[in-house]
């Protein structure tokens, strides 16, 4: 027998010996330097997750006060973090307001100052680089998203022979990522837009596998913003700062639209391609294109999730 | 009841004490599984701090191998239902030594799985946010919070199954049926479910047409229930192979097919003898006492010495033998090598399986310490039988007993064979679907299979996953395999080709190309790998840890009865069941 049939160190009828003593603590100390060692990455460690943020209760479930603070709470962390003091605001949906976009395919040129405009409002990750809005530069003819080039740069654009589709949220009706989120760390507001609570998610990515218009967006990593690009004007839902792990996405502009502005991605179109309000209200401007424009599309109608997103042609 | 609990605890301890007992070649194996376990744990600490940039994944690809392992576990979690259906419904006796190891495995694997989920969090800090109750559970909304539910409770159902049947072996009585026959049967329905759920997680994304299919449910059974048991097949004779050849207290039988010599005092029982049977046995108090009379006539007791043995293996025999004091272990001889099948202790008996059945002894049986002996013919343990009480406590304990058997093998070989012929078979399905109408759907198979636009990064993958099943399946077919080296050979690759076709083969491609039409290719990082390599190593480490703990169980040298004794038991029983002990000592005396 080798010794390790000896009774060991913790048998009952004899004592601890002074050598399996020895020889557990051993064993012992340097398990436990091992595990340490393996946790050294830890120590790089910066973001912590405080109790406040760690306890802080679900968006629908807080009353006015805790989400004041919690507001407070996101004011101090992002002057700390940018020097900056920004208005963060919780921008409720309106009454009796549903919206919708609708996008005029014949006169979009390319030009991509919708997805600029847009990083710029809601303080995307520069590095590395967040954008909601893909344009997909498509032959004539064909909407087959598969011959879609999403790297075009040409000199200038538009280029013969091709027309171009910004793909962003369609806000669906019947939302595939909201239906998946296991944690409800996403939903659909009371005026068509989908949200996601940034201190909610779990970062699982189910809803990015989910969507059928690659218009989810996660933080692989810490985002990072320069400080003068900072947009001060936050709305909770939607462009405060976000954090490493969790999903984001286009939220039509919550903090602007939800105050009577038009999206970021519209005022600085160019050539009035993108057109944007209240279904709800028969005089708006997408109420009167969709009364009267003859041709639309809806992307992946098939799927059924009914887009709030709705592409149409001067014909 | 405070008794139960103070017996309950002292079985925890001892369990826990002896995962930590074992040889050389044991704590080499546990060393090296905790080196990969801490080499993983520190590829996940850098996760944590640098996120998820640091795997190969995108927005595009955005689960990657974790995801992928995962789908792979849940399926060999599922699997060890195909061990409970056959001994539950069909009454297998021969799978029936079998089942607490597929268990086993299900606990280990559900484990895995969970651990896979976690590391492919953004926030595991939130993890609570998912706990029913305190959290927001999007029940049943969310296929995810479906899967939650049905991963914890067949882990629940797994470890109460296992825990009850084992404790109640360590206490030497019979395990209650309605504490644990229900559960058998709810876990049978809900393998199905675990794996039926989680392949719904691909299933209901009707934006990803390479998932979205009603076939994929089906086909994730199928290949669960090739590549799980597959894997119980190797793990068996793994088992098979480490438990063999352990000294049991240095006693070493001697070559089977010699007779025994008589060993020990003789002398013909008497009442006494009986009434001390009896103590042990309470079973016995139910005897009447003209059959008492009877079996007096050719009752014998023996007093033997350690080391002697009272049977051997392969000879012929038709006597039983019931235990009056001291210990006796039994020992079965496979290829040269010894593996106690059981302890026996005062009360129970050995060699009632060549009495009843006039077979040839199919173990040795060797005295541990001075023991007492009641021997008594064949005709006499039959009159036995026939009282019910006796019937069946004798019955209920010929099952207990480490017995890991061919046949056994051949039937899970039955069970891998055709399920591999479903798998092929569904697989065949589901490539005539996409490319006989090649819709715009089938992008996403056109680029798993023969690449798409110039990218083929899973090419060579999918064509050896496919080129090992179809090995596997032919050698599973033919009668070759019913030798367990091309059986084996079988296994290796079934479970290799599934683990690509399911998990690389079934995640990566649903994101390729993207919605959107664009191709971004995944690979898995380094970092991403060793963290895998890691929840495999821990996987392991708990399956090998909670095999320490049932083998000496379900040998019975580790039981109640055994408990308080002194060193000798120390060696006998906790002394390596894994790892392969010193052949010298074994065979020199």
């Amino acid at each position: 027998m080798s010794d390790i049939h000896k009774p060991c160190a913790c048998s009952p009828d004899k004592g601890v010996s002074r050598r399996s003593f020895l020889r557990t603590s051993t064993v012992l100390a340097s398990g436990v330097a091992a595990l340490a060692a393996s946790l050294a990455p830890l120590r790089e460690l910066t973001d912590y997750t405080s109790i406040e943020q760690f306890m802080q209760k679900y968006y629908k479930e807080m009353t006015p006060q805790e989400m004041e603070k919690v507001l407070e709470r996101i004011t101090r962390e992002v002057e700390q973090h940018y020097k900056i003091r920004p208005h963060v605001k919780d921008y409720k949906p309106m009454d009796g307001v549903e919206f919708v976009y609708c996008l005029n395919l014949t006169r979009c040129i390319g030009c991509r100052k919708c997805v600029h405009a847009c990083v710029a409002e809601n303080n995307q990750s520069q590095n590395p680089e967040i954008q909601y809005i893909r344009v997909l530069k498509l032959p004539h003819g064909s909407l087959d998203m598969e011959k879609g080039d999403h790297n075009y740069a040409p000199s200038s654009v538009p280029e013969k022979g091709f027309f171009y589709m910004p793909v962003q949220c369609q806000q669906c009706k019947n939302p595939p990522c909201v239906k998946v989120c296991p944690v409800k760390a996403t939903w659909q507001e009371s005026d068509g837009i989908t949200v996601v609570d940034y201190d909610w998610c779990i970062g699982c990515r189910y809803c990015e596998a989910a969507c059928p218009y690659f218009a989810r967006r996660f933080n692989f990593t810490k985002p990072s913003i320069p400080k003068e690009r900072l947009n001060p004007n936050m709305s909770y839902l939607g462009n405060r700062p976000r954090k490493q792990g969790v999903m984001e996405k286009c939220h039509f502009c919550i903090q602007r639209t939800r105050a009577g502005k038009y999206p970021a991605c519209l005022e600085v179109c160019p050539t009035g391609a993108r057109k944007f309000g209240n279904i709800l209200d028969p005089e708006s401007e997408v109420s009167y294109i969709l009364r009267t424009k003859r041709v639309f599309i809806q992307l992946k109608e098939e799927l059924g999730t009914s887009p709030r997103f709705f592409y149409y042609f001067d014909v | 009841m405070m008794r139960a609990c103070k017996n309950y605890l002292t079985f925890l301890w001892r369990c826990t004490r002896i995962a930590f007992v074992g040889d050389w070649r044991y704590y080499a194996w546990l060393g090296l599984l905790s080196l990969f376990c801490l080499v993983g744990l520190n590829a996940y600490a850098k996760q944590i701090v640098h996120g998820l940039v640091v795997t190969g994944m995108s927005d595009q690809v955005s689960w990657g191998v974790y995801i992928a392992n995962f789908t792979f576990l849940v399926g060999v979690a599922a699997a060890a239902v195909m061990l409970v259906i056959p001994v539950y419904i069909y009454g297998n006796e021969e799978l029936h030594d079998l089942v607490i190891f597929g268990e086993l495995l299900a606990v280990a694997a559900i484990i895995m799985c969970l651990a896979f989920v976690m590391v492919d969090l953004g926030r595991p800090d939130r993890f609570w946010h998912l706990i029913p109750g305190i959290g927001q559970f999007n029940f049943p909304g969310s296929m995810l919070s479906w899967d939650v539910i049905v991963l914890n409770g067949y882990l629940l159902m797994n470890v109460h199954i296992c825990g009850y049947l084992l404790y109640c072996r360590y206490d030497g009585r019979r395990p209650a049926k309605w504490f644990y026959i229900p559960f058998v049967f709810l876990a049978i329905v809900w393998a199905v479910s675990i794996h039926t759920v989680t392949a719904f997680l691909y299933v209901g994304l009707g934006g990803r047409p390479f998932w979205n299919s009603a076939i994929v449910g089906p086909r994730f059974l199928a290949s669960a229930f090739t590549a799980g048991p597959a894997l119980i097949i190797l793990a068996m004779q793994v088992v098979r192979w480490i438990t063999a050849d352990s000294p049991g207290g240095g006693v070493a039988p001697p070559p089977s097919g010699t007779p025994a010599p008589e060993a020990g005092a003789r002398r013909p029982a008497t009442l006494e003898d009986l009434e001390l049977l009896a103590s042990h046995l309470p079973q016995f108090a139910s005897v009447p006492a003209e059959i008492r009379q009877s079996i007096l006539m050719d009752a014998v007791v023996l007093d033997v010495a350690p080391g002697d043995a009272l049977l051997r293996q392969g000879e012929a025999g038709n006597e039983v033998f019931f235990v009056l004091e001291g210990r006796v272990v039994v020992k079965r001889e496979e290829k040269g090598r010894f593996r106690i099948t059981r302890s026996v202790g005062p009360g129970e008996q050995f060699g009632e399986t060549s009495a009843l059945t006039k077979t040839p002894r199919a173990a040795t049986a060797i005295a541990e310490e001075p023991a007492c002996l009641l021997r008594l013919p064949a005709d006499s343990l039959s009159k036995l039988m026939q009282i019910p009480q006796m019937n069946k406590i004798i019955t209920w304990r010929m099952t207990e007993r480490l017995m890991i058997t061919d046949r056994a093998l051949m039937i899970l070989r039955s069970i891998v064979q055709v399920s591999m012929l479903i798998n092929v078979f569904l697989l065949v399905n589901e490539i005539f679907k996409e490319f006989y109408s090649p819709t715009a759907h089938v992008a996403s198979s056109q680029y798993l299979y023969f690449g798409l636009h110039g990218y083929h990064a899973l090419v060579p993958w999918i064509w050896v996953a496919i080129a090992f099943n179809l090995v596997a399946m032919f050698l599973l077919v033919l009668p070759l395999s019913r030798s367990l080296k091309y059986l084996n050979v079988a296994c290796v690759l079934a479970i290799v080709g599934i683990w690509i076709e399911k998990g690389m083969g079934l995640v990566v491609p649903g994101f390729i190309p993207t919605p959107l039409g664009e191709i971004v290719e995944y690979s898995p990082s380094l970092n991403e790998t060793l963290v895998c390599l890691g929840i495999w190593a821990f996987g392991i480490l708990c399956y090998t840890v909670l095999l320490r703990m049932a083998i000496p169980i379900l040998q019975g040298t580790l039981s109640k009865a055994t408990e308080g004794h002194g060193d000798f038991y120390h060696r006998s029983t906790e002394t390596p069941t894994l790892g392969i002990p010193d052949v010298k000592t074994a065979h020199s005396r």
